[in-house]
């Protein structure tokens, strides 16, 4: 009887102390947000305050635009106080947090709002050089930040200023996705643009655009030679009229020319420049024999010149020729010019030697003092008839049947 | 004498003194070679690097309908691809407390806040791991010089989970909208400007599959000769194609196939094993079979990190496969629950968690399920798989009670007996094992309890094989040798005694 009695009361206590458990976890409710305030201005010290649950001090998970993290809890006068960490409350967005506690958990947000206020204006523009004829244009992109470094609200006011030559203009912009941006067209005009920006009384620098000369309209040419002797020695300049785009802004330097020059017999003969203030020249040396050129400029894809003719006459009539040495030891000369001075040094004549009316070799040789000397060794040229040909200047003379020995 | 010993004592130190040289020789041109190894010119430049996927959620573009330039593809992927590396480093970052590689990818103002976070994180002990599963960004500006642009992505889901001092305090979903200023510096688009303008808290819709359409009555399958290598070169249609007529005149309706995450190409699927899995789909359909595809066998690493590879790779296979008429359901991943132990429950069960999410965000139409290797992991998850699957290799006397507990646990979802056998091998490495007689004994009687319980069953397997590879259960012969004989037929292709009762 003594051992039930004894069973019936332990059995009591356990089921009391169970009760007493149950009763404990009564009194600790889950905590609840005490704070109210939902929206913030960013860099204000955010404090989030909840009941305090006995005994109980959970972390709160929150995270914002670029991480989360875990804040530790405050205990005061029954109050849990979170105090979001500075580098959460210094950036713009929302803020997601949760209490950590192991009873159903309390979750919410705030809103961290941009301050009104600008610090710094970052600016972007491209591209930094633009065509003139009011087309083509440049963007100005302004990302307004404030102390924080935090983009402005949407609808912030920009004012985008810009001067060229005479003008000077200001529009307002608003800023929506972060930035403001405006698209700059170029004028009629080639010149420099300056480009600036303001938001709240906020001043960017100074941005410099290039508005360039349009592409090129087409140009003329001409040429200027010393003379005008085929005498493979002198040089002929060629040099472009002034070239202007449709606006009639001069072209940029540096626009490269190519002047094609189509001699008598067809072939292209080719020289470029670069122009300067408009002008592009380039030089071409003398044919050395009697031709005609016809030249005509382009600027790739964009513009080409009209087309001029110049002639060269022929500096040589006739020369002599002399065989000696067993006809091995051939004298071309005296080459005189049309002065009868001895034509300057250089002048190419060439030798043409046939066996039984085949080519065997050409010898190619240029002048010095006015003579050129060709010397047929026994070796190569052995001992029989030949038949030889001379040509320079333009001139050609023949002999056959010479015979080597 | 003694000018003999003279003579050995020459010999000995002249072979001596040309074997040190020989070696000090041999050291100086290995040390030589080693240094000269570092110096090869091709690699100066670096040219063998190659782009490696290491993240890849799900991300879809708006339509682009851009202010300023006109967006073109080429800067699009260049964006799309930083953009990605921008959140992968920032995931690294957060996991580890370091900063590597957040300078590729943040500008440098943008840099600081979250230095800041790593060094307030790192002080506090906390670490997050974290993931993205889905982006739709919009482009909302380009630059006219292609240097700037504008993104917002909307409805971001980031799956966290927080570590206070090494234990998880927090696991969290959530979808935010981010809107980003990017500036393409030294050939990066790094990340200038990142505002937060919404988050809430993640509820995946889901929405529930019918089952009933068919009462499964099935089997494993491997072919004989490539078990656990079945899209391999061996693979040959026709055998698959005899063997599923054999399995269709036991009177069986399905299989169960696997699908091996590294063999198919982890998050790139490799296209031949598609094709591949699709004859043998087309062998199921041919007779009539329904299929049950088992996602992920070999895998066991459910590291955050890997997430987004992982649900590219289950995304392709779902979506290829989702319109077959032979699927009949996907069973996510076989026996997960012995990975708890070495990769942390929680790991284990929020990758499957996730990956459920993301196979019914492909495929509304197919029942979902886990191949639990016992009765008692069944309950995990069940709210979120359509039928329930588990394997069953315990002593046949607790198999009703075992079932019985199930149906309280998970009263509304149909239960699949997945895997259940006995091997058939009593030779020199068991000697005490089963003969065939008391494999045909054991289906004979688990038949019975099947079909008393009414649930729907998948038994190993069809045949013996010849060969397992070691990577099944390891390289013990006692234990080779048992898995080679679970089949209902014998590798000379004789039916053993225990086909008869194959089906019920």
């Amino acid at each position: 009887m003594q051992g039930i009695r004894t069973f019936i009361f332990l059995l009591g206590l356990i089921l009391l102390s169970s009760f007493a458990v149950a009763q404990q976890n009564e009194t600790r409710p889950p905590s609840i947000l005490l704070t109210t305030q939902t929206d913030y201005e960013v860099g204000n010290a955010v404090v989030l305050e909840f009941t305090a649950s006995e005994g109980e001090k959970p972390l709160l998970y929150c995270s914002n635009s670029y991480g989360s993290t875990l804040v530790e809890a405050l205990l005061k006068n029954n109050v849990i106080q979170y105090k979001i960490p500075e580098n959460i409350t210094k950036k713009t967005g929302v803020v997601l947090w949760k209490l950590l506690q192991e009873k159903e958990s309390v979750s919410g947000q705030f809103n961290l709002n941009p301050k009104a206020e600008v610090a710094t204006i970052e600016t972007y523009i491209g591209p930094p050089s633009i065509e003139a004829g009011e087309t083509d244009y440049t963007m100005l992109v302004v990302i307004p930040t404030d102390s924080l470094d935090n983009p402005v609200p949407t609808n912030t006011k920009v004012n985008a200023k810009f001067q060229f030559l005479a003008s000077e203009e200001k529009e307002a912009i608003f800023t929506k996705n972060l930035i403001a941006y405006k698209n700059i067209y170029s004028k009629r005009k080639s010149g420099r643009m300056l480009v600036s920006s303001e938001s709240l009384g906020v001043n960017s620098k100074e941005f410099t655009i290039q508005v360039w000369a349009a592409i090129p309209t087409d140009f003329k040419i001409s040429a200027k030679r010393p003379h005008n002797y085929a005498d493979g020695n002198q040089v002929t300049t060629f040099a472009t009229s002034v070239i202007k785009d449709k606006q009639d802004n001069v072209v940029s330097d540096g626009t490269f020319v190519t002047f094609f020059i189509t001699t008598e017999n067809g072939n292209i003969l080719k020289t470029t420049g670069t122009t300067i203030k408009g002008i592009a020249t380039s030089k071409m040396i003398h044919p050395d024999f009697k031709d005609t050129w016809n030249i005509k400029a382009y600027i790739d894809g964009m513009a080409e010149s009209d087309t001029i003719t110049l002639n060269y006459q022929s500096v040589i009539d006739d020369f002599d020729i002399a065989f000696t040495n067993k006809n091995r030891k051939i004298l071309v000369g005296p080459l005189q010019s049309f002065m009868k001075q001895m034509i300057p040094d250089g002048l190419q004549v060439k030798l043409l030697i046939y066996k039984n009316n085949t080519l065997v070799d050409t010898i190619t040789k240029t002048s010095f003092n006015g003579y050129v000397t060709f010397n047929l060794k026994p070796a190569v040229y052995q001992n029989g008839n030949y038949n030889f040909r001379v040509e320079t200047a333009g001139i050609a003379k023949t002999f056959n049947n010479k015979k080597l020995w | 004498m003694v000018g003999l010993n003279k003579k050995i004592l020459r010999t000995i130190l002249i072979s001596s003194y040309i074997m040190i040289v020989a070696l000090i020789i041999s050291g100086i041109s290995a040390l030589f070679s080693y240094l000269n190894t570092g110096a090869d010119r091709s690699t100066m430049l670096h040219t063998e690097i190659q782009k490696i996927e290491q993240y890849a959620p799900k991300l879809i573009w708006e339509p682009l309908n851009n202010e300023g330039r006109p967006m073109d593809n080429e800067n699009l992927n260049a964006l799309q691809n930083d953009y990605l590396d921008a959140w992968y480093v920032k995931q690294v970052a957060y996991k580890t407390n370091k900063t590597a590689g957040i300078k590729d990818y943040y500008t440098d103002s943008a840099r600081e806040n979250l230095y800041a976070f790593i060094a307030l994180n790192k002080a506090e002990n906390t670490t997050i791991e974290a993931t993205t599963l889905n982006h739709n960004p919009t482009l909302e500006f380009f630059s006219e010089d292609g240097q700037l642009a504008v993104v917002t992505d909307k409805d971001v889901v980031e799956y966290k989970r927080i570590f206070k001092a090494e234990k998880l305090v927090l696991e969290t979903t959530e979808t935010s909208t981010y809107k980003m200023v990017f500036l393409l510096e030294d050939g990066f688009w790094r990340i200038r400007h990142l505002v937060k303008e919404s988050s809430k808290p993640f509820k995946p819709k889901t929405t529930k599959i019918e089952t009933d359409s068919l009462i499964i009555k099935g089997i494993n399958y491997y072919p004989k000769a490539t078990p656990w290598n079945m899209f391999g070169d061996a693979f040959a249609k026709d055998i698959i194609a005899n063997d599923f007529k054999i399995i269709k005149d036991a009177g069986l309706n399905s299989v169960r196939i696997f699908v091996q995450y590294d063999d198919f190409g982890k998050a790139a699927v490799n296209p031949k094993k598609l094709d591949k899995l699709k004859q043998t789909l087309d062998a199921a359909e041919e007779q009539n079979l329904k299929v049950v595809l088992t996602l992920f066998d070999f895998y066991g690493d459910y590291s955050v990190m890997n997430w987004t590879l992982n649900q590219r790779h289950a995304e392709t296979i779902v979506s290829t496969f989702k319109d077959h008429n032979a699927i009949i359901a996907w069973d996510i991943k076989n026996e997960p629950n012995l990975d708890f132990d070495s990769r942390g429950k929680e790991n284990v069960i929020a990758w499957l968690d996730n990956m459920i999410d993301l196979v019914k965000s492909v495929d509304t139409v197919h029942p979902v399920t886990i191949g639990w290797s016992n009765t008692q992991s069944a309950a995990i998850l069940k709210d979120k798989v359509d039928m329930v699957s588990f394997h069953y290799y315990e002593a046949l006397e607790h198999l009703d009670a075992a079932i019985k507990t199930m149906k309280t646990q998970i009263p509304d979802k149909p239960l699949v007996l997945q895997e259940f056998g006995i091997s058939s091998y009593g030779g020199f490495w068991k000697p005490f094992g089963s003969s065939e007689e008391d494999q045909a004994n054991y289906h004979k009687k688990i038949q019975e309890i099947i079909a008393a319980n009414k649930l729907q069953f998948m038994s190993w397997t069809l045949y013996d094989f010849v060969d397992v590879p070691k990577a099944v259960v390891g390289s013990r012969p006692w234990r080779r040798n048992t898995q080679k004989h679970f089949g209902f037929i014998d590798k000379n292709g004789t039916k053993k005694a225990s086909f008869k009762y194959i089906s019920n």
